[in-house]
């Protein structure tokens, strides 16, 4: 008779603590912690979305302050009118030649640089690299303008000289690091074996290294893609001519236009496919780039 | 056309890639042979020569791009290098007209400074919040986490360029901008909501209308010692209220920091003495040396007594001869002297060894020197008639007696006021009571400690209320200065009135409103410090928590008492960065300025683009890089040298 009654009153608390804070608590506290997620996410999100909104909508719409985020009927013809604009295309395929050259350069002469950090042991190693690790500290004011004048005085300026071709000499010490700091994880017994087997340090960085180093080329080759396409200030002193104007100052300079009422719908539609590759890499790579942060503690 | 170009630049990058393997090549026999020369053996020689030889694009590079362009921008810097003209030798022209703000131009740079000093004090700490709201947000294990975590990250890559920034240019126009409406449609949909709305715009406007016409060099009256004041006591406050017991070293250090602090914050409100001979530095230097001399003697620590000669020997002699060669020094005769009396005190002190007899003379001296500081700063404090000041301030009173007496306030009112050096004297007095009663009297010590910051407090907020009537009569005063163009009419305006709920944030049709829009975005697009702070709080041992737990420690104890000290090396990182973030901001700028906010907006990398690339004034722009450099150097440094000392401490 006892066990009975106790049994129950345990079957009924246990019904009854379905209602009871302990239980409902973190539930409701995840349901919360969503909801906040969300939110935040939206304010995130918004630009992007209010971006690809307006460059559906007609001018009239821009016209008269309303909310809508999306027009009653998309405009397509504002990606169509952008689409057979010759400037257009100019500035897009001179966006893709300079990123492909900044790394083809970059890639191929990082790599190396990173390899006789990392897999060779020299006289003076550790000076040069201590070096190379003392210019991370120094701002990119620091060479600006005496490199435009030296720039200036080669006849570079209006020509992408001055954006591709330093990158050829290992042009950022970050990503020397990085790579580097791959490179040592990489077993040594692989390069001895070789040696043994007569191959040289350039065999050796072409057949064994490089092939085992792709993850971490293709995160520099990320970020590299990432700053380039994105990169405002070196065009905006160096490609002063409508000809070799890159997708961002391309779309900079729809803004400058005088016009009024504003044509934000055609400005949006260029930044639209503007920002499609960036959103396109950040997808697939977005990995690269937390982990980076966390292994290296550096921003880029 | 534009094909040509690539087929050029495919020619060049050929080129460029036959002179690297070339140069490096090069390098590689040159490296051999240095260490063939050098008698090492066959095996180490062949190193070198691979090791150099794959280096070679980057020590080929450094030289190219890094080590000639940094010396010949140290060259043209000196001069008034413009593009296409002669270059002639000006000296430190530019230095002294950026760094003083001489002239149109120097007052471009310095309304720059002042902008990005704007984006570190309120956009960094705004930023700090945002990213470890969202990375404690995101350090959960729940399902779709990593979604968030890439949502929250992806305005870092979309904000580098421009796209995204001319959205938010269009969302933030003040008439139909999507801000704008929103903000309304949320002010008119409750009646507290409206108040919260009007509070905001009021708030944003009095704010920036102050800071405007602080940037602008206006006549600020009390505020001059009020400003410094609260932000001494913020920075003071939380390193003299902390443990100073368990070690000597971090004690000391922390004691020489705050020193440093009121020292700053002194000369802030002095308008940062920039002469190297005014009076002020000479006591002040004198002081300083003297006593660094005295205590390393006192400890026995005889190297640190010379480094402490040598140093204040060559900055003295630095200052001495800058001085003598000014034009005006036959002027300067009498401080002349004082400096030279200070050298050769310092020189003095290498003569014989540190007996009790001349600890006891450079201890006189050190009083004697104090004495003069005092009374320098304080002209006529003597006179018993400033002391009954401090009543009326600690009782909230007043000490403009009349506000409308223009003749009062111009030529009275500036000597009647709350010394600033009451304030840091008492600052002072409480730190060397503090480190006096240190371990032996804990509780006397506290109350010290906590008395002497009411009583800053206390000051702080009456003559804050001075302030206020200050600028009730502030048109008459700024007149009666002979400073017609005041900004500060601006912030008058904005505190003059509370906005009715038609009022619109104006964004970047206004300078009330540009910055705040900066900062806005600044924190939309504060990814990456969010995955520093999210790196620090997987950091953090679980067994903290719970064991705070087991004690009953709720979730804001333990943000406070556990998260924070232990995430506080991410902290000072972020901050680090933030701030040298604030002085290169470029990109937001360039897509966000127009006519009306541009000179509100620039940044100090703004400023450079403008002056060098724009104007193609070399000289000039070499030398605000160079500005530039060193202050980034500088704050590098500093990161790097105390990141272990946050931690330690935490």
């Amino acid at each position: 008779m006892t066990s009975i009654s106790i049994s129950q009153r345990a079957r009924s608390k246990e019904a009854a603590a379905w209602f009871q804070w302990r239980t409902i608590g973190p539930i409701l506290g995840r349901v919360l912690h969503y909801a906040v997620l969300i939110w935040a996410s939206m304010f995130f999100l918004f630009p992007l979305a209010w971006m690809i909104g307006t460059s559906l909508k007609s001018i009239e719409e821009i016209g008269q302050p309303q909310l809508n985020l999306l027009p009653a009927v998309p405009r397509w013809e504002n990606y169509v009118k952008l689409l057979s604009e010759e400037s257009f295309y100019r500035a897009y395929l001179n966006s893709a030649f300079i990123v492909t050259m900044v790394l083809l350069g970059t890639i191929t002469s990082v790599s190396l640089v990173a390899f006789a950090f990392s897999r060779l042991e020299w006289k003076g190693r550790d000076v040069v690299f201590a070096l190379m690790m003392g210019t991370l500290m120094l701002p990119y004011q620091a060479t600006l303008v005496p490199q435009y004048v030296m720039f200036h005085h080669l006849g570079w300026i209006r020509t992408f000289q001055p954006i591709t071709i330093p990158g050829f000499f290992a042009g950022g010490a970050a990503l020397v690091f990085l790579l580097r700091q791959f490179m040592l994880g990489i077993p040594k017994e692989l390069d001895e074996a070789a040696m043994i087997d007569g191959a040289n340090p350039l065999q050796i960085w072409w057949h064994i290294i490089m092939p085992l180093s792709r993850p971490a080329v293709a995160t520099i080759s990320v970020f590299l893609f990432v700053g380039q396409w994105n990169n405002l200030l070196q065009p905006l002193i160096y490609l002063q001519k409508p000809e070799l104007y890159t997708m961002p100052i391309y779309v900079a300079q729809k803004n400058n236009l005088q016009e009024s009422p504003i044509p934000w719908q055609d400005i949006m539609a260029a930044s639209v496919l503007f920002v499609i590759p960036l959103l396109i890499v950040f997808i697939f790579t977005q990995r690269f780039f937390i982990e980076s942060v966390t292994l290296t503690g550096t921003k880029r | 056309m534009a094909a040509a170009y690539r087929l050029q630049n495919i020619w060049w990058a050929i080129g460029t890639v036959i002179f690297i393997i070339v140069t490096s090549v090069a390098l590689g026999h040159a490296a051999r042979s240095v260490a063939k020369w050098r008698g090492l053996s066959q095996a180490e020689q062949r190193k070198v020569y691979w090791g150099f030889m794959f280096a070679g694009p980057w020590i080929v590079g450094f030289f190219i791009f890094v080590v000639g362009p940094a010396l010949a921008s140290l060259y043209y810097s000196f001069t008034d290098y413009k593009l296409g003209e002669p270059m002639d030798w000006v000296g430190l022209a530019n230095y002294r007209q950026f760094l003083l703000g001489e002239g149109a131009h120097g007052r471009r740079f310095t309304q720059a400074m002042f902008n990005s000093f704007y984006y570190a004090l309120v956009g960094v700490p705004l930023q700090i919040v945002a990213a470890l709201g969202m990375a404690m947000l995101l350090n959960k294990e729940m399902p779709g986490i990593r979604i968030f975590r890439m949502i929250f990250y992806l305005p870092v890559i979309l904000a580098g360029g421009p796209a995204i920034l001319l959205a938010w240019r269009y969302m933030l126009a003040t008439n139909g901008g999507f801000i704008n409406i929103t903000l309304q449609n949320f002010a008119h949909s409750f009646v507290l909501f409206d108040y919260v709305y009007r509070a905001f715009i009021y708030v944003v406007e009095s704010f920036n209308g102050f800071y405007i016409g602080l940037t602008r060099g206006d006549p600020i009256g009390p505020l001059k010692y009020t400003l410094p004041a609260i932000l001494a006591v913020l920075f003071i406050a939380p390193a003299a209220s902390g443990d100073w017991s368990h070690n000597k070293k971090i004690a000391a250090r922390r004691g020489a920091e705050i020193i440093g602090l009121i020292a700053f914050f002194y000369l802030a409100s002095k308008g940062l003495v920039l002469d190297p001979i005014d009076p002020a530095w000479i006591l002040f230097g004198g002081l300083i040396v003297t006593l660094g001399i005295l205590v390393s003697a006192h400890n026995g620590r005889y190297v640190a007594v010379r480094t402490w000669q040598y140093a204040s020997l060559s900055a003295f002699g630095l200052s001495l001869l800058l001085t003598a060669a000014r034009p005006d020094a036959a002027e300067l005769a009498g401080q002349l002297i004082a400096l030279g009396a200070v050298v050769a005190l310092v020189a003095g002190s290498f003569l014989g060894g540190w007996s009790r007899t001349k600890m006891v003379a450079f201890g006189a001296v050190a009083v004697l020197l104090a004495i003069g500081l005092f009374v320098h700063l304080i002209p006529g404090q003597l006179d018993g008639g400033r002391l009954g000041i401090i009543p009326a301030y600690l009782s909230f009173g007043s000490t403009i007696e009349h506000p409308d007496d223009l003749e009062y306030l111009k030529e009275i009112y500036p000597q009647d006021t709350m010394s600033a050096m009451w304030f840091y004297g008492l600052a002072a007095a409480v730190l060397f009571g503090a480190v006096l009663l240190d371990g032996k009297h804990p509780r006397a010590r506290k109350y010290l400690l906590y008395g002497g910051l009411i009583f800053f407090a206390l000051i702080a907020l009456s003559s804050l209320l001075d302030g206020i009537a200050y600028f009730r009569a502030f048109e008459e005063i700024a007149a009666a200065e002979g400073k017609p163009v005041y900004h500060f009419s601006m912030f008058r305006n904005a505190i003059e009135e509370f906005p009715d709920s038609d009022r619109l944030p104006m964004w970047m049709g206004s300078e009330l409103w540009s910055k705040p829009a900066l900062v806005l975005i600044t924190m939309w697009s504060s990814g990456s410090g969010m995955l520093i702070f999210l790196a620090a709080l997987k950091g953090v041992p679980r067994e903290l928590y719970e064991a705070a737990e087991v004690d009953g420690a709720n979730a804001v104890q333990k943000f406070f008492k556990i998260t924070l000290p232990m995430i506080s090396p991410a902290m000072f990182y972020n901050v680090v960065i933030g701030i040298i973030a604030a002085l290169q901001t470029f990109d937001t700028i360039y897509i966000l300025q127009n006519t009306q906010t541009e000179s509100s907006l620039r940044s100090a990398a703004y400023f450079l683009f403008t002056r060098t690339f724009r104007e193609l004034a070399i000289g000039q722009g070499a030398a605000v890089s160079w500005i530039l450099v060193i202050i980034t150097v500088t704050l590098t440094v500093f990161q790097f040298r105390y990141s272990s000392w946050v931690y330690y401490e935490a």
